[in-house]
Parts: structure tokens; sequence; C-alpha cells
């Protein structure tokens, strides 16, 4: 398996790290990390089926995490099965996915983006007003019940839980790169008028991209929401997740099926640490995160518009040319 | 296998084509001149399924096609090319060529088998493994070229390849035309090189002001007294050409 690209290598070893963690180390906050990289990872690669396979750049992504959210919660909160409600969510997600797909057909780039943020907006004030349904702007507090069933998890279990999101996700990016659908995709990515005149249903084809990363996003949603035990309308729907997912994507790599990975990696790594550092008496500097996220997004566009996986592909081609 | 009735197509007030007939049979190497602005990319998006035509009819092998989608006009047999090169510009010219085969063919390894062969015939196997964005234009326009003929077309469209290119890309890629046509593909093909016209098309179909206003062979076209008003500006002399 030595002609296995370095990217495939980084990505196993990546995965494996996390497996391997709960072995090693039962610190809840390690684990914690350990999980919302995997989680945040998962969910930006979820975005990067629309956003980097099919050139689909949502900003508006937070409206399926925020279906699969209150899918979950709210059913767990009835005293029914989250698994239902995570199962409910995808199939809402799937309805709006194709429903936004269809009706922004025909928006290209930041039309496309703006008609996904107002959808995700729009979801937002239906959550916080719809009061005896979602409990408004209150929230839903997520009842703790013990079991796998009820998705009551210790946090080694979690770990696996969430590492299994993320091989789904990252397997479907790697479908994505090696077959006939993703070939076309990558048409309708690049030129969608030329993709037409190779006998692609383009609108089909973004539609289906699109309701799958929905669907991804949506689940993604629903373990959130059981993990972390707190659902509210302003976060969940919020404009700053979906930057998340799209950042993720751009700062790795977009495209590609590791970047998601590695820009959750960076990201969420440097958000830990910062909000730990910044805690107690300097809490006031908690937002400094903010500042340094956006510096790293200004020198990664300027200087790395590929991400960081285009960095590394940049190098092997440098070393390629200078051994040739 | 191609016939169009009185095919109109307007934008607005300005009518692009007017009320064109046109017949082409299997085999044909039909070629389109006409000053800019004539209509005949216009009529290349009509047949190939980009715009929809406000009057008449386009039946495709015994197929009415009029108003259907270009992907699905593509699958039928009938493709094009642009005369503004749309390549995928960051995919390879492999996955390019391999994305057109992927049109017949269901399974990726046998697309890419196929996207070979074409490379080969359109002479850019050298280039395969390069970016379709870092091509010079001459190959653009082969890649072009290859690209649709990865979908088997039987009838394909191609929509000035050899505009802006230099005498030796000029040469390679008549040649690459001739070859296409003596595989079996039905052309027709729009171009402003009138010397390579002349040589190439075995009918010629005389486009003016959304107008078809003369139709013939080669010779009779470079004779007629409307299309040296409106286009040839002189008698052309095909000893020269």
């Amino acid at each position: 398996m030595s002609r296995l690209p370095l990217d495939r290598w980084v990505a196993i070893v990546l995965f494996a790290a996390a497996g391997l963690t709960p072995l090693v180390v039962r610190d809840v906050f390690i684990l914690d990390s350990v999980i919302l990289i995997l989680l945040w990872g998962a969910l930006s690669a979820a975005w990067n089926v629309a956003g980097g396979y099919a050139g689909q750049v949502s900003l508006g992504h937070a409206a399926f995490f925020g279906i699969g959210t209150y899918a979950a919660a709210l059913m767990s909160a009835r005293g029914q099965n989250p698994w239902l409600g995570l199962a409910i969510g995808i199939g809402l997600s799937v309805g709006a996915g194709a429903m936004i797909g269809y009706l922004s057909n025909r928006l290209k780039g930041p039309y496309f983006a703006l008609s996904t943020i107002a959808f995700a907006e729009v979801l937002k004030i239906v959550a916080s007003r719809w009061r005896g349904f979602t409990a408004g702007s209150e929230g839903v507090p997520v009842p703790f019940r013990p079991g796998f069933a009820t998705l009551g998890l210790g946090h080694v279990a979690w770990v696996y839980l969430i590492l299994a999101a993320a091989l789904l996700a990252y397997g479907l990016q790697v479908y994505l790169e090696r077959s006939r659908v993703g070939y076309q995709l990558a048409g309708v990515r690049e030129d969608e008028d030329a993709a037409e005149a190779l006998g692609i249903a383009t609108r089909r084809r973004k539609v289906q991209a699109i309701v799958a990363s929905a669907a991804l996003t949506s689940l993604g949603g629903s373990l959130w929401a059981q993990y972390v035990g707190f659902v509210d309308p302003s976060h969940v729907f919020s404009i700053d997740l979906s930057v998340r997912f799209a950042l993720n994507s751009i700062i790795g790599g977009m495209g590609t099926a590791l970047g998601p990975f590695l820009g959750s990696v960076l990201i969420t790594t440097l958000e830990t640490y910062l909000r730990a550092t910044f805690s107690g008496a300097k809490a006031g500097f908690t937002g400094i995160y903010l500042i340094i996220y956006g510096v790293v997004l200004i020198l990664i566009v300027r200087f790395a518009p590929e991400g960081v996986t285009g960095i590394a592909a940049r190098w092997r081609t440098r070393r390629d040319r200078a051994h040739a | 296998m191609l016939t169009l009735e009185s095919v109109t197509k307007r934008f607005g007030g300005l009518t692009a084509v007017r009320a064109v007939s046109l017949e082409v049979r299997r085999g044909d190497l039909l070629g389109i001149i006409g000053p800019n602005g004539a209509g005949k990319t216009t009529l290349f998006n009509v047949i190939a399924g980009y715009y929809r035509p406000e009057e008449g009819r386009i039946v495709f092998e015994g197929r009415d096609v009029t108003g259907l989608p270009a992907h699905a006009i593509s699958r039928l047999g009938l493709t094009r090319t642009f005369q503004i090169v749309k390549p995928f510009g960051n995919l390879s010219v492999a996955d390019n060529v391999m994305i057109g085969a992927l049109t017949r063919l269901q399974r990726v390894r046998d697309a890419r088998v196929e996207a070979e062969r074409v490379i080969a015939l359109c002479g850019l196997g050298p280039h395969a493994a390069a970016r379709a964005r870092a091509l010079p234009i001459g190959l653009r326009k082969r890649l072009e070229v290859a690209r649709a003929l990865a979908t088997r077309p039987r009838l394909l469209l191609l929509d000035e390849v050899m505009a802006g290119l230099n005498p030796s890309e000029l040469t390679g890629i008549i040649d690459l035309v001739r070859r296409v046509h003596a595989e079996g593909v039905t052309l027709i093909v729009i171009e402003h090189v009138m010397a390579a016209m002349m040589r190439l098309a075995q009918r010629i179909v005389m486009l003016h002001h959304g107008e078809k206003i003369a139709e013939g062979t080669p010779q009779e076209i470079a004779h007629d007294r409307r299309v040296i008003d409106a286009y040839l500006g002189d008698e052309f002399n095909l000893a020269e050409a």
C-alpha cells in the first residue's frame, strides 16, 4: 500500500490517533478536545461536499445543523428516542436541502451564499418565535439519560461515535474523488455550460450534492445536541457556525477529503487553547481567538488560497520538478 | 440527421436567428460562415439546447429535440464545443476528457481508458497530466474537441476551433477535424478562417443578420454575389486558398 498518497496517510494517522486517545488518557479536557476536533471536522467535511466538491459555497449550513439539533433535542426532551430525532432531522434537512438547492439553482457564487444565509436566518427566527413547539429563545435542555439508545454517553463512547461519523464524512468525500458522480460534480463546479455539453444534468447533480451535504450536517447537529446537552436558536442557527463549517475547509483545503479535518485540527485546537488560557481573571480576552482566527484566515487566503493541503501539493510538485 | 424547420430566436427586440431552415445529412461536413453578430453561435446555442427557440422545430435523428435541456441533447449524441473555450481549469487534461467519456461509460476505469484513446487521437498525449488552465490556447482548443469527442457524439458542433491559432497550430487542428470526420462524426463547423473552410467543408451556409442568405458548395459560395457583398468583400480566390 505504499502507493497510497500522502494525504490519505495523514488521514489514517489522524483518525488512528483519535481512536487511540481514550486508551491512553482519560482526561476529560483532552477527550472533549478530540471529540470537538472530529465533530467540527466531520461537519466541515459535510459542508465540503457541497462547497468544495460541487462548488456550491453555502454560508447557511447552520440551517441543517440547527434542524438536526432541534430534532434530536426535542425528541429527547419529550422522553422519546433521540435516534429517531436524528433520523427525522435528516429527513427534514434532505427536504430543506432539496428546496434550497432547487430554488437557488440559478444563483451563482456570492448570490447563492447570500440565499443560504437568508434561509438559516429564517429558521433561526422560526425557532425563536415558535415558543409552543421549540421553547423559543430559552432553548431546549437535553436530559441526560444514560445508554446508547438514548444517546447519553460517556466521553470515551462519544469519541468513538463521533469518530464513526467523521469516517462516514471522510468516506463520502473519498467517494467523490474517485466515482463517476464525483468527477461529474467537479465538472459542474469548474464550468456548468461545459458540463451540460458533456451530458451532465448539472441542476440535478447540484441538488444531490446539497442534499447529501445537508443530511450529513443534520446528523452532526443531532450528535452535537446530545453531546453538549443544550440547544438554543441563536447559537445553532448562527452565521458563526455556518462560517466555521466553511472556514475549516477553506483553511484546510476546499475540495479535498483531508482539508476539513486539518482545518478543524488547527482552528479547534487554537480556539480551545486560547479559551483555556484566557479564562477566569483574564476572561475579558476570550474574544481574542476571534482576532487570531481572522488573522489566520487573511494569511491563508493571501498566501495559500488552496489551503494547507494546497501548500503540501505545491511542495511536492516543486520537489518532483527538482528530481526530474 | 438534423433538420431545422424555420427556427427563430429573439432576445427582446433583437432577432438573432430568423427563420433558419437547415438539413444536415449523416456524414456531412457543413460549414457556417457569416460576419460577427450574424447569429452563428446563437444558432449553435439553439441547436445544442442552451437557448429555446421562439419559433420552429429542431429534429435530431427523427426526434423532436426543441426545448430539451443541453445535457439531454448531448446524451442523444449531439454535442458542441465553445468558441470561448471552457476547460475544467483546475483539472488535468486527462480528467477533463475522462469526464466527457463518463457520459457514455458508467465505470471510471473504462472512462480513463477511453480518455487515453481520445487524448492520443487529438495529439494531447504529452499534456495529459497538465492542468487544463496551464495549456496555451492552441492546446485548449484541442482539449475542447477532445472532451466533446469523448462523449462519442454522432453530430458535433465546432464553434471556431481555429480562431486565434498560429499557422502550425492551424494545420494541426484542420488535420484533427479531418480525422474526426473520417471516424464517422458528422460535423457542423463555424469558422472565420475562410481558407480552412474552403478546404474542409463539403457545403457552406452563410448567415447574415440572423438569416440564411446562401447555401452551397465552397465554389458556389465563393462566387455568390450576396456572400461577397456581406462577408468576403472580394471574390474569394480558391486557387490561393
